[in-house]
């Protein structure tokens, strides 16, 4: 096990320099920063000293360089924007989205694994099908049309929750978090919702796809005979085997919901990563983007790690190496 | 018994006390406000964009102070004169305190620019050749030719406390900004909220409103929805489509007013143009009245700006300095397809094709009206290929010597209320002396134009300097180096009871704003 997740760690950095390489180079395409932080009718004298200060002054491999040098000792380099250290800028960003990302998740599983073991466990029902054409929703509309449309409904027309913001926040281990109080859970409940239906929609469609296939195994009427309760049968020996699937999913989603939540963000003016992302491609900050993408890759393989763990506890068959 | 007793007197006490705080608070006039984006900066010398401006006018003030009217009037300066032609005096206010209760000193204002002129803003300083204190209370300042619009430029430069930044450090300015300003800074959560509170010892008065609160929502309908549910009492930028909407709306109201922003088309003037075959057509000043008026902007203003646009008179607005009374190129050059014919088979041009660099997230509408620009100069023969390309690459992609463009579409505008600066930038031949004609992205070259913005940058009396830039303006009205399209209109939605006019230069500043109780 230990040698397995150093291999994967050792994969990781491997990962990371090649996403830092290829973001160097792509946002070498994307326009010149220096022209973002000076004015218009800045002098050459003037980018000159705007291209000192950022350092840009040097060529793309020494910039590179002095980068990944900087970085082996800790210093992730600085905004051009906000000239502060970009690792700092996400990092201050991070709770917010980790907190809006959880609560979607936990709204998802909630709903989805119940009503995907119900639709898979009684797939002729009227309820059930209704169940799957409504996941079918879930899949197809656009988050930026349910955002808003939340947004009137709940806000503008029935004044049940706030349109937008984080609301009062908490200091809980020295960040602040929304979910300590209950004027943050109202800000939190629309956009959660909004980032949590396409994933419910899929778990629920998994759930069941693996609920089909396990209800029609020996072993389920077995337990059925030896006396054990249908919910038992259903939760303790179906939903167990139909599971590697789900939770594999399950880890995709939180780790592409954690990265790029930004068109939620963006609509519910939620100050958490993505729209730091959106904003500084906009105004082609690539430190930030450089680092922002590196944690991304960092957030996807620790996931997929535990998933693999969590593999081995679902079912002890599976061993990893 | 007698324990219960003092627990719940003890009970009452509080209650009674919770509800006085609570009395005392609402007594305190608060207002929160909608912005497009967060303020990317506390540092007034760190970079600029309209969401940082707004909150360094809140924590800081310049020597000078610009009204919403955008005419100028004594900031901390109380007063100014010239001494000679190139160096002025500006008499310091007595008892300006800063938010931690240190006096303000011309030691201050010393350091401020020196700071200034090794930063990122270096720009604002550009006129400003030396400076040193006379006194506590005096600061002289060197141009370095006689420059009228030195306060106007002063206007911009905000003033730092020297002990302050000292004390914190210069990265830790964008935490702990401290100035002389109306409000302090209370807390900033980035694109949450910034947090301002009322400072008490404002040189001008404490401001009425206690508490503001700016919230960036990026979104403009979510930003719609914050006004309309009470979460914000002013939004910035309302959005097109929802004016007629909050219009209709019981307790708010619209507020418009024309911006400062031109947005002008530039017409390169080389023999030899990138982007044309042959020779360069526009070289010849019929083709350039030619597609003037071939450009129908009611129209624009119509179809494409939901009639939130003003056409433009001339390069700057009436407000200016150099804006000649009277002068207006709608009425000199009016959308006249026949005309503009005719002056294309008098210059002996057929038609010819061309590309226009144009963005796609910078201005309103920006992509539709490079669309309908295409359009409209179609029908006299002009074939317009569009280059549309976010604003990250554009700036980059346009900049002078402009390898890459003959036509470009840009905005302009001159919050200093001075058009000096911009026909030096835009209009002065290239190459000819530092810091001018380093924004003439035409290559337009006209000695008399140079002399006319030489002698105007030379005088340090405004009236002259006056003159000699309508001068210029004229000259350039005939001439057209570049086509003024229209002014965007900058739209606010207000909640009914906030009393509040919007600015020329979109500074929302709450020391001016009130709210009814």
């Amino acid at each position: 096990m230990l040698g397995y997740i150093i291999k994967r760690l050792i994969q990781m950095l491997i990962v990371l320099w090649a996403v830092s390489i290829i973001v160097f180079l792509m946002m070498s395409f994307t326009g010149d920063p220096v022209f973002m932080v000076v004015p218009i009718d800045a002098t050459d004298a003037e980018i000159e000293q705007a291209r000192r200060i950022l350092g840009l002054d040097r060529s793309l491999p020494e910039q590179y360089l002095i980068f990944v040098q900087n970085m082996l000792q800790g210093d992730f380099g600085r905004s051009y924007v906000f000239r502060e250290p970009a690792l700092d800028l996400i990092l201050e960003r991070l709770p917010a989205t980790l907190e809006l990302v959880l609560v979607a998740m936990a709204m998802s599983a909630l709903v989805a694994i119940p009503l995907g073991v119900y639709a898979g466990a009684n797939p002729g029902r009227f309820s059930s099908r209704s169940i799957m054409s409504g996941s079918l929703l879930g899949i197809s509309l656009p988050s930026f049309w349910v955002g808003m449309m939340l947004i009137f409904l709940f806000a503008v027309k029935w004044r049940i929750f706030p349109s937008s913001g984080r609301g009062d926040t908490e200091a809980f281990l020295g960040v602040q978090w929304s979910i300590l109080t209950a004027d943050g859970w109202s800000h939190v409940i629309l956009p959660s919702l909004t980032l949590s239906l396409a994933t419910m929609a899929m778990l629920l469609r998994i759930t069941r796809a693996g609920m089909m296939e396990v209800t029609r195994q020996d072993y389920m009427k077995f337990a059925r005979a030896k006396g054990v309760s249908r919910r038992g049968v259903l939760y303790g020996h179906g939903l167990r085997n139909a599971l590697i699937p789900v939770v594999t999913i399950f880890g995709i989603q939180l780790g592409d919901l954690i990265a790029f939540a930004t068109i939620t963000e963006t609509i519910f003016a939620w100050p958490g990563l993505g729209k730091l992302l959106i904003d500084s491609i906009y105004r082609a900050d690539r430190p930030v983007i450089v680092v922002y993408l590196m944690l991304v890759a960092v957030i996807f393989v620790v996931i997929n790690l535990i998933v693999d763990i969590v593999y081995t506890l679902i079912d002890p068959r599976i061993t990893v190496k | 018994m007698s324990t219960v007793n003092t627990a719940l007197r003890a009970l009452a006490a509080s209650v009674c006390l919770a509800a006085l705080t609570v009395g005392a608070a609402s007594a305190e006039k608060s207002l929160t406000i909608g912005l497009t984006s967060d303020a990317t900066h506390m540092d007034p010398q760190a970079g600029e964009e309209l969401s940082s401006n707004i909150m360094f006018y809140h924590i800081y003030d310049p020597l000078v102070r610009r009204t919403p009217d955008l005419t100028f009037e004594p900031g901390l300066a109380e007063s100014w004169e010239l001494i000679d032609d190139t160096t002025w005096h500006f008499k310091l206010r007595d008892g300006v305190k800063f938010h931690d209760g240190d006096e303000l000193k011309a030691s201050d204002v010393v350091y401020t620019l020196n700071r200034l002129k090794e930063s990122l803003m270096v720009n604002l300083a550009a006129n400003i050749e030396s400076f040193k204190a006379i006194d506590d209370h005096t600061v002289e300042i060197k141009t370095p030719a006689p420059y009228a619009a030195l306060p106007n430029d002063l206007a911009a430069i905000l003033i730092l406390s020297e002990d302050h930044v000292n004390k914190v450090g210069n990265d830790g300015l964008e935490q702990n900004p401290m100035g002389t300003g109306p409000y302090k800074l209370v807390d900033w959560v980035r694109e949450d909220k910034v947090e301002l509170e009322a400072f008490d010892d404002y040189y001008m008065g404490e401001a009425e409103i206690e508490n503001v609160t700016f919230r960036p929502i990026t979104n403009p309908a979510t930003r719609t929805a914050a006004l309309l549910t009470g979460e914000v009492d002013i939004v910035q930028d309302l959005a097109v489509r929802d004016v007629e909407r909050v219009k209709g709306e019981d307790g708010f109201e619209v507020v418009t007013r024309p911006s400062l922003l031109n947005l002008v088309l530039a017409l390169d003037m080389r023999e030899n143009s990138p982007t044309i075959d042959g020779e360069n057509p526009m070289t010849d000043r019929r083709v350039r009245e030619a597609m003037a008026r071939a450009i129908d902007v009611t129209a624009l203003q119509r179809a494409i700006m939901g009639g939130l646009s003003t056409p433009s008179e001339q390069y700057v607005p009436s407000s200016h300095v150099g804006f000649v009374d009277g002068v207006n190129f709608r009425e000199i050059y009016p959308y006249d397809l026949e005309k503009a014919k005719e002056l294309m088979a008098e210059a002996g041009v057929n038609g010819f094709t061309l590309t226009l660099d144009a963005t796609n997230n910078r201005y309103v509408n920006d992509a539709q009206i490079a669309q309908a620009l295409a359009g409209m100069l179609a029908k006299i023969g002009v074939n317009v290929e569009l280059n549309v390309m976010p604003k990250s690459n554009f700036w980059g992609y346009i900049r002078v010597p402009t390898e890459k463009s003959s036509f470009i579409m840009s905005g302009w505008d001159v919050p200093s209320g001075d058009a000096g600066s911009m026909y030096g930038a835009l209009f002065y031949s290239r190459d000819k002396r530092e810091g001018y004609g380093q924004v003439n992205r035409g290559s337009y070259s006209n000695t008399e134009v140079d002399a006319l913005i030489d002698k105007a940058d030379s005088t340090a009396k405004v009236e002259e300097r006056d003159a000699l830039l309508q001068e210029a303006t004229k000259i350039l009205m005939r001439e057209i180096p570049m086509i003024p399209v229209h002014y965007e209109q900058d739209i606010y939605g207000a909640r009914d009871g906030v009393e509040f006019t919007p600015r020329t230069d979109k500074f929302l500043w709450a020391y001016d704003m009130d709210v009814a109780q």
